[in-house]
C-alpha cells in the first residue's frame, strides 16, 4: 500500500456483499439508459426500414412539376434519386377495373414497386400488373398476352403485358389491379390525373432547408409540395405539428429515464456512505482532511462505475438484442439487412457518458456529506445508532403494535433515506405509467387489425343473395360471416356542429331558419349486426352502441373520424343527444345520437358529409334495403387456400371477392415493429424498477445488521424484528407508490390531453395499472427484505452486533 | 520546554435547562516528554478535555495552543493536517480499519501526509510492538490487546509531538493492560513524546509524571510521582 486511496479497494474488496449491491445499482441505472436508448436507436433503424416500405422511400414531392423543375432538381448535389409518378385514374383492363399508373424505372425500388417476372414497362405499348391479378379468374394473364385497355372517354388500345410485379397488399384487398405503364406511354394518352415529382435526399440533407431552396429557386408554392412526414418524423426533420407534438412525449419520458437514472445511482451512493459514518469520523480522527475523504468517496464510485458500467452495458444491449432477434424472427423478410447484434453508438454512450456523469454527480453530495463527519463520532460513535430524536414516536405506539411503530418509526427517522427510498419507488412507477401512454397510442393511434377485420369480403352492387351468409358460415375452415348495408342518405343538423376545417373545405354553408344545415353532400349511413356493435366498442368515444338503445330511442351513431374520399377527415363535432335528421322513405325522422365513435374500419370513396352507423332494423326503416351491400369473412389458419376455393365456389358471377390477408399482415407488421419496442421499454422499465427496488430493500436491511443485532440482544423476537423491518420497508414502498401513483397519474393525463389528443388517444383514469402496481410493490418489498433477513438470522447475536 | 498549554478552555453542550458545562476554564501546561495522566468520574469531562486538547472538538472558550501554535486559528483543512502530524490518537475502541492489515493501518496517517513510510522505523514499531508476526493480520484475526498495540503503533507511526489516549486499556485485561501501559511508557521515553492519558486505573496513574483530575468540568493537578 502506496498511496492512501489505495484504501478503496481494499474496503471494496472486504466488504464484497456489499460492493456487489452497490454495482447491481450503479449496473441497472446504466442497464436502463443504455437500454432504453439503444432500443431506441435500433427502434428507428426498424421504424425506418418499415415506414420506406409502408409510406416509400421519398422525403418530398412536388406536385406537377415540369421538365425544367425536375431537371434543376435532378442536378442538385443533396438529391440521391428522383422520378415521376403518374396516375392516370381507373380504366378497365379486358373488362375489369383497374388503377392505372406510371413511375420512372429508376425510382420503383424506392416505392417497393418489384418486379418478379418479365422487365419494366418501356415501349409505349408495354404495361406491367400484379402478379394475383395476372392469376385471377377474371384476367388469366402471362407475359406477352395482349389487352385491351378501356378508357372512360371511350378509348381503346391494345397493350402487351412485359412484367409482373409484387402484389399491393392494399390493391389486393380492394380487388383492383394496379396496372403500370411505361412514362413515354402516358405521354400519348395526355390523360395523367396528378403528377407527382418524387425526391429522395442524401444521407445527412438538411431536408427542411433543401425544400426551402427548392422553393425559393423555382418558385414552387406550399400547395404544391407534399411530404412523406411519416419518414421525416422518424429522420427528426419533420414539422409536422403532430410529429413534434410526439416528439414532445417521447423527450418528456426520455429525460425522465434519465432523472430515475441519476435518482438511482445517487441513492445507492447515499446509503453506501451513511452507514459508514464512524469509519469516516475515524479517518478524520487520525487526521484525513475532508479533501482527502471526498476524494476517497469519489474514488470508490469511480472504482464502481468501472465494474459496473461494462455489466449494465452489456445488459441495455442483451435487451436491445432481444428486440432485434424478436422483429428479425417475425419478418426476416423485411429486416433481414439489419444485424442481430446491434451495437447502438448512441445507447453505448449515453449509456457510459451518462453513468460517469451520474456517479460524478451522485458521488459529489454523499462525499460532502462524508468529509463533514465529525471526528468525534468515531470516538463516541454517537452517529451509529440513531436514537430517536425530540419527536417521539408516541402516537404511533398507541396505534400500533411496538415494532410496528418502531419500524415505521425508524423509516422516518432518517429523513434523508425516507424520501430517497420513496422517491426512487415513485420514479419508476411514474416512468412505467409514463410509458404506458405509448401503448394507448400503439392501440388508437396506430393503423392496426382489430378483431372485427375480415380476411376476405364479398361485395356486389346487386345486393347479396340473403342466404348467402349461412350458407357461407357452412364452408369449412369459416370462422364468421358478418355482413353490412350501405347507403347514401340525405342527412342535416345544426350548422354549428361543423367544423371549421370542412367549413372551409365547403366555402359556402347554408342554415334554414331553425339552424339546421342546407347539406350539399349526402351522408354516409351504414349497418351493424351485434356483432359488430360489439367489437366497436372499444372505439367508442362516448355514449352507448348496443342494439337496443339503438332500436329503442331510435339512435344512430356518429363517427368522429368522418371517412371521406377515402380520407380520415373531422367534419363534424359530435355529442352524444345531437340530433340528426335522416330522410327516410316515409319523410324526415328524427334520430339521436346515443354513442360517438372514433373511426370506422371502412373507406367511402365519395365525399360524404358524414358517417353514420345504426341497426339493421332502423337501417331498412330508412332505406328500404335488406340485402347485405358487403359480407366480411374471417377465416381459420390451416389449410386456407382450400377454404378460400371453397368460398369461390359459392358465388355468382356478379360477386366480387376480395382478399385482404396480404394487407392485413402488412398492417400488423408495422403494428409489431413498434410494439416490440414499446413493451421493450415497458419491460426494461419493469426489470429494472424490480431490481432497483429490491436492490434498494436488500441494501436497507444489510446496513441495519449491527442495529438488528441490538434489537435481538435486547430481547426483540424473530418474529417482531421481521415485522419492525417489514412495517418500515412498508413505510418506504407506500409513501413512494402514493407519491409514484399520483404523479404518474398527472403525467398520463398531461402527455395523453397536451399532445396525444390529435391521435385521438383519450385518457382513463388508470384504476387496473393502480391495482397491479399496488399489488406488484407489495409483493416486491415482501421478497426484497426476506432474503437479507433470513441471513441475518443465521448470524449469532454477538456476531451481528460485531459485524461493523 | 513548554508544548502543550491549556488557556482558559471551557465548553458548553445545549442551552436554557439542558445546558451542561462539560468543561469550566481550564488551565494548564505541559512540557515536552511529560506523561500526564487524567482521572475522573464518567461524565466529569476528561474525554471533552482531550478531544478538545486533540482538535476533535471546538470549545467554547479558551485556547489550545500546541508547541506555539493556537490549533483553533487554523482552517479545518489545516487542523487535518496538524493532526495527522502532530497528534498521535489511541482509543478505547481501537478504532482500526478492519479492512488493512496490521501494517497498513500504522502506515495510514504517513499516506494520508503523502510520505512515503520509513521501513525501517515502521519495523522497528512493529517490534517493540511484538507485532512483526502479525504484520499482515487484519483486526479482525487479533486480540484486544495486539489491536490496541497496532493503534499505538499507528500512533506513534508519524513520530508526533503529542500522543492522546483515551482509556487505552479500558477493553483489556489485566495481564494486557500491563503490557501496553509498559509499551506506552516506553515508547515516550525511547521517542521523546508527550503521553496525555485518560484513566480509571489507579496504579496507572500513579506511573505518569503528574496528574489531573477533572470533576464537574474543572480540572485541578494532584501532583505526581
Amino acid at each position: 500500500m502506496n498511496h492512501y486511496l489505495a484504501l478503496v479497494p481494499k474496503y471494496l474488496a472486504a466488504h464484497r456483499k456489499k460492493t456487489r449491491l452497490v454495482i447491481i445499482s450503479v449496473a441497472i441505472s446504466v442497464a436502463l439508459i443504455t437500454g432504453v436508448f439503444s432500443m431506441l436507436d435500433v427502434f428507428f433503424q426498424f421504424e425506418k426500414i418499415q415506414v420506406i416500405h409502408d409510406y416509400g422511400n421519398y422525403h418530398i414531392a412536388v406536385l406537377d412539376a415540369s421538365e425544367q423543375e425536375t431537371q434543376t432538381i435532378n442536378s442538385r448535389i443533396d438529391v440521391q434519386n428522383s422520378g415521376t409518378w403518374r396516375t392516370l385514374g381507373s380504366a378497365r383492363l379486358n373488362g375489369v377495373t383497374c388503377e392505372l399508373g406510371a413511375l420512372d424505372q429508376q425510382f420503383a425500388g424506392n416505392l417497393n414497386v418489384e418486379l418478379i417476372q418479365g422487365h419494366y414497362p418501356t415501349d409505349r405499348n408495354e404495361i406491367m400488373l400484379e402478379q394475383w391479378a395476372a392469376q385471377s379468374r377474371q384476367l388469366n394473364l402471362v407475359i406477352g398476352d395482349h389487352v385491351q385497355l378501356s378508357f372512360p372517354d371511350g378509348l381503346e388500345k391494345e397493350f402487351r403485358v412485359s412484367g409482373l410485379y409484387r402484389d399491393l397488399g392494399v390493391m389486393k384487398a380492394q380487388g383492383i389491379p394496379g396496372v403500370f405503364l411505361s412514362v413515354n406511354g402516358t405521354h400519348d394518352l395526355q390523360r395523367a390525373e396528378k403528377s407527382i415529382f418524387l425526391i429522395e435526399f442524401k444521407n445527412g440533407v438538411n431536408i427542411r432547408k433543401a425544400e426551402q431552396e427548392i422553393k425559393a429557386d423555382l418558385g414552387i408554392t406550399e400547395d404544391r409540395i407534399d411530404r412523406n412526414n411519416h419518414l421525416l418524423a422518424l429522420m427528426g426533420q419533420s414539422d409536422h405539428n403532430a410529429v413534434l407534438d410526439f416528439y414532445k412525449v417521447g423527450a418528456v419520458l426520455f429525460a425522465l429515464v434519465l432523472i430515475a437514472g441519476v435518482l438511482m445511482i445517487y441513492n445507492t451512493f447515499n446509503i453506501s456512505v451513511m452507514e459508514r459514518v464512524r469509519q469516516f469520523g475515524m479517518l478524520r480522527c487520525i487526521g484525513t482532511s475532508q479533501t482527502q475523504i471526498k476524494k476517497l468517496v469519489r474514488r470508490e464510485g469511480l472504482a464502481i462505475t468501472l465494474r459496473a458500467i461494462p455489466i449494465g452495458v452489456l445488459a441495455g444491449m442483451v435487451m436491445t438484442l432481444i428486440c432485434c432477434a424478436i422483429l428479425k424472427y417475425y419478418n426476416h423478410s423485411l429486416f433481414g439487412t439489419i444485424p442481430l447484434l446491434n451495437f447502438s453508438l448512441v445507447g453505448i454512450s449515453a449509456g457510459i457518458g451518462i453513468g460517469f456523469l451520474t456517479v460524478l454527480i451522485a458521488s459529489f453530495l454523499p462525499a460532502r456529506k462524508a468529509a463533514r463527519v465529525s471526528p468525534i463520532n468515531a470516538v463516541t460513535g454517537s452517529n451509529e445508532i440513531k436514537t430517536p430524536d425530540q419527536k417521539k414516536p408516541g402516537w404511533l405506539m398507541r396505534r400500533f403494535k411496538v415494532e410496528i411503530a418502531m419500524g415505521i418509526n425508524n423509516a422516518w427517522q432518517t429523513r434523508r433515506t425516507f424520501w430517497l427510498m420513496a422517491s426512487s419507488i415513485a420514479i419508476s412507477i411514474i416512468l412505467f405509467m409514463g410509458f404506458q401512454v405509448f401503448v394507448d397510442f400503439l392501440y388508437t393511434g396506430l393503423k392496426t387489425t382489430k378483431p372485427y377485420t375480415p380476411d376476405l369480403s364479398l361485395t356486389s352492387a346487386q345486393g347479396l343473395p340473403s342466404d348467402l351468409s349461412a350458407r357461407l358460415g357452412n364452408v369449412e375452415g369459416v370462422d364468421r360471416v358478418y355482413g353490412r348495408m350501405f347507403a347514401h342518405v340525405e342527412a342535416t343538423f345544426e350548422a354549428d356542429k361543423l367544423t371549421d376545417s370542412y367549413k372551409e373545405s365547403i366555402n359556402r354553408i347554408e342554415t334554414k331558419e331553425n339552424g339546421l344545415l342546407v347539406p350539399l353532400e349526402r351522408s354516409w349511413l351504414i349497418s351493424y349486426d351485434k356483432q359488430q356493435m360489439k367489437w366497436a366498442r372499444s372505439d367508442l368515444i362516448d355514449g352507448v352502441f348496443t342494439e337496443e338503445q339503438l332500436n329503442q330511442n331510435q339512435g344512430i351513431i356518429a363517427v368522429a373520424l368522418n371517412q371521406r374520399n377515402n380520407a380520415s377527415t373531422e367534419t363534424a363535432n359530435w355529442q352524444v343527444g345531437d340530433k340528426v335528421y335522416l330522410e327516410t322513405r316515409d319523410g324526415t325522422k328524427e334520430f339521436t345520437v346515443v354513442g360517438v365513435l372514433r373511426s370506422v374500419p371502412f373507406n367511402d370513396s365519395e365525399f360524404n358529409l358524414a358517417t353514420f352507423i345504426t341497426s339493421e332494423k332502423l337501417f331498412t326503416e330508412i332505406t328500404g334495403q335488406n340485402a347485405y351491400d358487403c359480407l366480411d369473412l374471417q377465416i381459420s389458419g390451416q389449410n386456407q387456400e382450400k377454404t378460400v376455393q371453397g368460398i369461390k365456389s359459392l358465388l355468382s358471377e356478379d360477386i366480387t371477392f376480395l382478399d385482404a390477408r396480404q394487407r392485413n399482415a402488412e398492417v400488423n407488421q408495422a403494428f409489431i415493429t413498434m410494439a416490440v419496442f414499446i413493451y421493450g421499454f415497458l419491460a426494461v422499465i419493469a426489470l429494472i424498477s424490480i431490481i432497483n427496488i429490491f436492490n434498494t430493500m436488500s441494501t436497507s436491511v444489510v446496513a441495519k445488521t449491527r442495529y438488528l443485532g441490538l434489537m435481538r440482544a435486547i430481547g426483540m423476537s424473530w418474529r417482531q424484528l421481521c415485522r419492525m423491518v417489514l412495517a418500515e420497508s412498508a413505510t418506504y414502498s407506500l409513501t413512494g407508490s402514493v407519491i409514484g401513483c399520483f404523479l404518474g397519474v398527472v403525467l398520463q393525463r398531461f402527455l395523453i390531453n397536451s399532445w396525444l389528443v390529435s391521435f385521438h388517444v383519450l385518457w382513463h383514469f388508470p384504476l387496473g395499472q393502480l391495482i397491479g402496481i399496488a399489488i406488484f410493490i407489495s409483493v416486491i418489498t415482501v421478497l426484497s427484505v426476506i432474503g437479507p433477513l433470513k441471513k441475518t438470522k443465521k448470524m449469532a447475536v454477538a456476531e451481528v452486533v460485531q459485524a461493523f | 520546554m513548554e508544548i502543550l498549554r491549556i488557556d482558559q478552555l471551557s465548553k458548553t453542550y445545549g442551552s436554557g435547562e439542558t445546558k451542561v458545562e462539560a468543561l469550566k476554564e481550564a488551565s494548564f501546561s505541559v512540557s515536552r516528554g511529560e506523561f500526564v495522566s487524567i482521572v475522573g468520574q464518567s461524565g466529569a469531562g476528561k474525554s471533552t478535555l482531550l478531544h478538545l486538547i486533540g482538535g476533535l472538538d471546538t470549545p467554547t472558550a479558551g485556547r489550545v495552543i500546541i508547541d506555539g501554535m493556537d490549533i483553533y486559528t487554523l482552517l479545518e483543512e489545516e487542523l487535518a493536517v496538524f493532526r495527522r502530524r502532530s497528534i498521535g490518537f489511541i482509543f478505547q475502541a481501537y478504532n482500526l480499519v478492519p479492512e488493512l492489515n496490521v501494517e497498513e493501518n500504522m502506515v495510514l496517517p504517513l499516506l494520508l501526509d503523502y510520505k512515503k513510510p520509513d521501513g525501517r522505523f515502521i519495523d522497528e514499531l512493529l517490534d517493540i510492538l511484538g507485532l512483526t508476526d502479525r504484520k499482515h493480520h487484519l483486526p479482525g484475526q487479533l486480540s484486544g490487546g495486539q489491536q490496541q498495540r497496532v493503534a499505538i503503533g499507528r500512533a506513534l507511526a508519524t513520530r508526533p509531538t503529542m500522543i492522546l489516549a483515551d482509556e487505552p486499556t479500558g477493553n483489556l485485561d489485566s495481564k494486557n493492560s500491563r503490557e501496553v501501559m509498559n509499551l506506552l511508557r516506553l515508547s515516550v521515553e525511547r521517542f521523546n513524546q508527550t503521553l496525555l492519558m485518560i484513566t480509571h486505573n489507579q496504579n496507572y496513574a500513579t506511573l505518569a509524571d503528574r496528574v489531573f483530575q477533572v470533576e464537574d468540568g474543572l480540572v485541578r493537578e494532584l501532583g505526581g510521582q
